[in-house]
C-alpha cells in the first residue's frame, strides 16, 4: 500500500513533463514564424532566401526601399481607419442584433435567425459581382465606405453574441424595465458592463477580420491613395525579382497592430470565447 | 483598467468616425481623384488631348512594369502635356481578379489600359469578346517580332501592344563548369544530351546540382523546350495538342534523365530557387532575362556567372538554341472613355520610339519585341557581373530565332495538368505516353472541350 501513492505522484510528474514538452514544441512552432519574420526584416533578400537565422544589418536599406515604394503612412492610416470604424460599428450592430434575437420574444424570431445562419454558407466569392455592381450604382467605388458597409452585419458575430447573451439573466432586464429604464439604457448600462469579455472577443474577431480583409478591398478600391496594407503586401510579393527583406519588413509593420490588440485583449478573448459556450 | 481600455478604444473609434467618416465617401482629394471625375463627365471619344486627361493603368511589379509605364507616360506628355498616366500597382493575380470582376459586371470599374501576360491574354480576349479595343488599325505593327504579334492577336485582329519578351537563356556558374573540366565554349549552342553530360561532371567534381526547376510547377523547362521547336500545349487553331506533342514527350524524358542522374534540384518556391542560385547549390538555370536580377542579388559572385543560349533537342526537326518564356503586352478596354488617347500613347511610345526602349532596357533590363530597338549602342553594354558579356546582344540574338506559337490563353491550366501528370513520370510510376494522355484528359475536362 505504500508504493501506490508514490506511483501516482510519479505518473503525475511524468504527465506534467509530457504536457510541458508538447506545449513547448507547440509554442516553438507558433513563435518561429514571428521570429523568422523579424529576423528577415533585418536581412537582405539574398540572405532571407538562403535561410539566414541571425539578425542582419539591412533593416535601414529595407526601410528606405519600402518607404520609396509606398506611402506607408497613408496606407497605415487607410487600414487603421477602415478597421476601427468597421470594428466599432459591426460590434455595435451585431451585439444588439444578438441581444434582440435572444431576449425579445417573437414568433418569427427563429425563422429570421435561421435565415441569418444559412447566409453564413454563401461564399463571398459568389456575392462579389452583384456587390460590385451595387457599389458601382451607389457611386461608392474606390471609397472606404464600400469596404465597411457590405459586411457590417456578420452572421457569425450575431451568432456569437446571441450564444453569450443566453447566460445573461432575463430577470434583471425585466426588473429594470419595471424600474422604468428604456431599452437602450438597459443594453448599454446593464447588459454591456458585465459582458465586457464577450465584447472584447467580438472586438478582436472583427478587428482581425477587417485588418486582414483582402479580396473585397482589392476588388472595390481603385486608386493608390485608398490602398490598404493587405493590397500593399500582395503587390510587393508579385514581382520578377521579389525583395524578401523589404517584404518581411512590410509584414512586420502590418502584423504589429494585430499583435498589440491581441496581446492586450487576449485574456478577455479567451474568457469571452469560453463564456459563450456555457 | 480593462474597462478603461475598452472605453478608450470605443471613444477613439467614435472620434475617427466623426472626423473622417464623411471624408471616405468622396474620392481622394488629389489630382488623380479630380482627374478621374473629369474623365467620367467628359464623354470625348477622340484623341483630342486639349482637356486634362489621366490614363489609369493596372500593372504589377514596382521595380519593372510600374516605372516602365510611368516613363511611357512621361514620354507621351512631352507632346501631349495635358495627358498624365497613373499606374496602379497590383499583384499579377490581383490584376486578373479585378479585371474579371469588372468585365463580369459589364465593363465597370476598369482602368484605361491593363497589362496582361501573353500566356493568359487569349483566355480573356475569347471570354469577353468586344471588351478589348481593336488596335489593328490604330497601332503600327510593322516593326514588332512576328511571334509577339501572334501573341497579341485573336482571330486575325491585334488587341495588344507588346511590352517585353522572355528570351530563354541559360545562366551558369563558369567557375563550377571549369572545375568540372569544361570551358565556356562547351556551353554554347549545345544539345540537352551534352548539357546532361556536363551536369554529371559538375555533380561529381563540385557536388553542386546542374539545374534548378520548381518542384510544384515543373514547366519552365518544358515550355522553353516546346517553343524552341514551334510546339505548344495548343496548336495554331487553339486546340489542345498534348498527346501527340513530340516536344513534351522528349522533354519529359530529358527531365527524367536529369532527375535520375541526380543533377536536378527541385526548388520549393521562388524563394528557395533564389537561395540555391545565390549560395552555389545549383550551377545553372534556364529562365528569362529577368532572372539576372535574382542572380545579381548575390553581390559576392560577381564575375562568376555567364549566360549562353538554351540547349536544344538533338533529334527533333527544326530545333533551335532559342526559345521564349512569357512576356506581357498592354491592352486597352473598349469601355474606356479615353481609349483613343490610350491607343495613341501605345502607338506613339511603344510602336515608334527606339529611344524609349533603350531607356527601359538599360534601366530595367526590359528586352522588348520591337525590332528597331533590338540593336544599337545600348546592346554594346558589357555586364561586369557576367564577366563583361554583352548580355543584351545575346538576348536579342536569341529573340530573332524564336519560333512563333499560339499560346492559347489557358497556359496556367495546361501547366497544372502537365505538372500533375509529370509527377508520376519522375517517380517512375507512369509511362510518358500514359502521362500525356492523363494530362490531355484533365485539361479537356477542365476546359470543357
Amino acid at each position: 500500500m505504500k508504493i501506490k501513492p508514490k506511483f501516482t505522484i510519479s505518473t503525475k510528474k511524468i504527465n506534467g513533463w509530457i504536457t510541458f514538452i508538447i506545449l513547448l514544441i507547440a509554442a516553438v512552432i507558433s513563435v518561429f514564424p514571428f521570429f523568422w519574420m523579424v529576423v528577415g526584416s533585418t536581412n537582405t533578400s539574398a540572405d532571407v532566401t538562403m535561410g539566414t537565422m541571425s539578425f542582419g544589418s539591412a533593416l535601414k536599406v529595407n526601410w528606405n526601399n519600402l518607404v520609396e515604394k509606398a506611402s506607408l503612412l497613408r496606407i497605415f492610416w487607410n487600414t487603421a481607419k477602415t478597421t476601427l470604424i468597421y470594428t466599432f460599428l459591426s460590434v455595435l450592430i451585431c451585439s444588439m442584433a444578438g441581444y434582440g434575437f435572444e431576449k425579445y420574444r417573437s414568433k418569427s424570431r427563429n425563422l429570421l435567425y435561421n435565415v441569418f445562419l444559412i447566409s453564413m454558407m454563401i461564399p463571398f466569392a459568389s456575392q462579389m459581382i452583384p456587390l460590385f455592381k451595387m457599389m458601382n450604382k451607389l457611386k461608392l467605388m474606390d471609397t472606404h465606405t464600400a469596404i465597411i458597409l457590405p459586411t457590417l452585419a456578420m452572421p457569425f458575430l450575431i451568432f456569437f453574441f446571441r450564444q453569450s447573451f443566453i447566460s445573461f439573466p432575463t430577470e434583471i432586464i425585466e426588473a429594470s424595465r419595471i424600474d422604468g429604464a428604456n431599452e437602450l439604457r438597459i443594453f448599454f448600462s446593464l447588459v454591456l458592463p458585465p459582458m465586457r469579455a464577450t465584447f472584447a472577443a467580438g472586438f478582436i474577431y472583427s478587428f482581425m477580420k477587417q485588418w486582414n480583409n483582402y479580396l473585397w478591398p482589392l476588388i472595390v478600391l481603385q486608386s493608390n491613395e485608398q490602398k490598404t496594407f493587405t493590397l500593399l503586401l500582395s503587390s510587393l510579393s508579385s514581382a520578377y525579382f521579389v525583395d524578401y527583406g523589404q517584404l518581411m519588413l512590410a509584414i512586420v509593420l502590418a502584423t504589429l497592430p494585430i499583435l498589440i490588440v491581441f496581446l492586450t485583449m487576449q485574456k478577455h478573448f479567451v474568457t469571452g470565447i469560453v463564456g459563450s459556450s456555457k | 483598467m480593462k474597462k478603461r481600455f475598452i472605453a478608450l478604444t470605443l471613444v477613439v473609434a467614435l472620434l475617427i468616425t466623426a472626423l473622417t467618416g464623411c471624408k471616405a465617401e468622396k474620392p481622394a482629394p488629389d489630382s488623380s481623384g479630380n482627374a478621374k471625375n473629369e474623365n467620367n463627365e467628359s464623354n470625348n471619344d477622340s484623341t483630342d488631348t486639349s482637356e486634362p486627361t489621366t490614363l489609369t493603368v493596372w500593372a504589377w511589379d514596382d521595380n519593372y512594369n510600374i516605372p516602365i509605364m510611368q516613363l511611357a507616360g512621361e514620354y507621351y506628355a512631352k507632346e501631349n502635356p495635358n495627358v498624365s498616366v497613373e499606374v496602379i500597382s497590383l499583384a499579377k493575380e490581383d490584376v486578373y481578379t479585378k479585371m474579371q470582376t469588372g468585365l463580369s459586371a459589364g465593363g465597370t470599374g476598369l482602368p484605361d489600359i491593363v497589362l496582361l501576360e501573353d500566356y493568359v491574354s487569349a483566355k480573356y480576349l475569347q471570354t469577353f469578346k468586344g471588351s478589348f479595343a481593336d488596335l489593328t488599325d490604330k497601332v503600327d505593327y510593322s516593326n514588332f517580332l512576328p511571334f509577339k504579334i501572334d501573341a497579341v492577336s485573336n482571330s486575325g485582329r491585334a488587341y495588344g501592344v507588346p511590352l517585353d519578351t522572355g528570351a530563354s537563356i541559360l545562366f551558369y556558374r563558369t567557375d563550377l563548369i571549369q572545375e568540372a573540366g569544361y570551358t565556356d565554349a562547351d556551353m554554347q549552342d549545345m544539345t540537352w544530351e551534352q548539357f546532361i553530360e556536363i551536369g554529371k561532371a559538375v555533380k561529381d567534381k563540385t557536388g553542386s546540382y546542374m539545374i534548378v526547376e520548381m518542384a510544384a510547377n515543373k514547366t519552365t523547362l518544358l515550355r522553353s523546350m516546346m517553343q524552341s521547336v514551334g510546339k505548344w500545349y495548343f496548336d495554331s487553331n487553339g486546340e489542345i495538342s498534348i498527346v501527340d506533342n513530340v516536344a513534351l514527350e522528349k522533354g519529359f524524358a530529358l527531365i527524367k534523365d536529369m532527375k535520375d542522374a541526380g543533377i536536378l534540384y527541385e526548388a520549393e518556391g521562388t524563394g528557395d530557387r533564389a537561395g540555391v542560385l545565390n549560395n552555389g547549390t545549383v550551377a545553372s538555370i534556364v529562365n528569362g532575362p529577368w532572372m539576372a536580377s535574382t542572380i545579381k542579388a548575390a553581390t559576392d559572385q560577381s564575375g562568376l556567372w555567364r549566360i549562353a543560349s538554351t540547349p536544344r533537342f538533338s533529334d527533333v526537326e527544326g530545333a533551335v538554341n532559342a526559345s521564349n518564356l512569357g512576356g506581357s503586352s498592354w491592352y486597352v478596354f473598349e469601355s474606356s472613355k479615353n481609349k483613343d488617347i490610350a491607343a495613341d500613347l501605345l502607338n506613339k511610345v511603344y510602336a515608334n520610339s527606339t529611344e524609349y526602349y533603350e531607356d527601359i532596357m538599360l534601366a530595367h533590363a526590359c528586352v522588348s519585341g520591337y525590332i528597331p530597338a533590338l540593336s544599337g549602342p545600348a546592346f554594346e553594354t558589357e555586364d561586369e557581373y557576367f564577366g563583361g558579356q554583352k548580355i543584351y546582344q545575346i538576348f536579342a540574338d536569341t529573340l530573332a530565332k524564336v519560333p512563333g506559337v499560339n499560346y492559347g490563353g489557358y497556359v496556367a491550366e495546361a501547366n497544372d495538368a502537365i505538372t500533375a501528370a509529370f509527377a508520376g513520370v519522375l517517380s517512375g510510376d507512369t509511362e510518358i505516353k500514359a502521362a500525356l494522355e492523363a494530362a490531355d484528359a484533365q485539361l479537356k475536362n477542365q476546359l470543357g472541350r
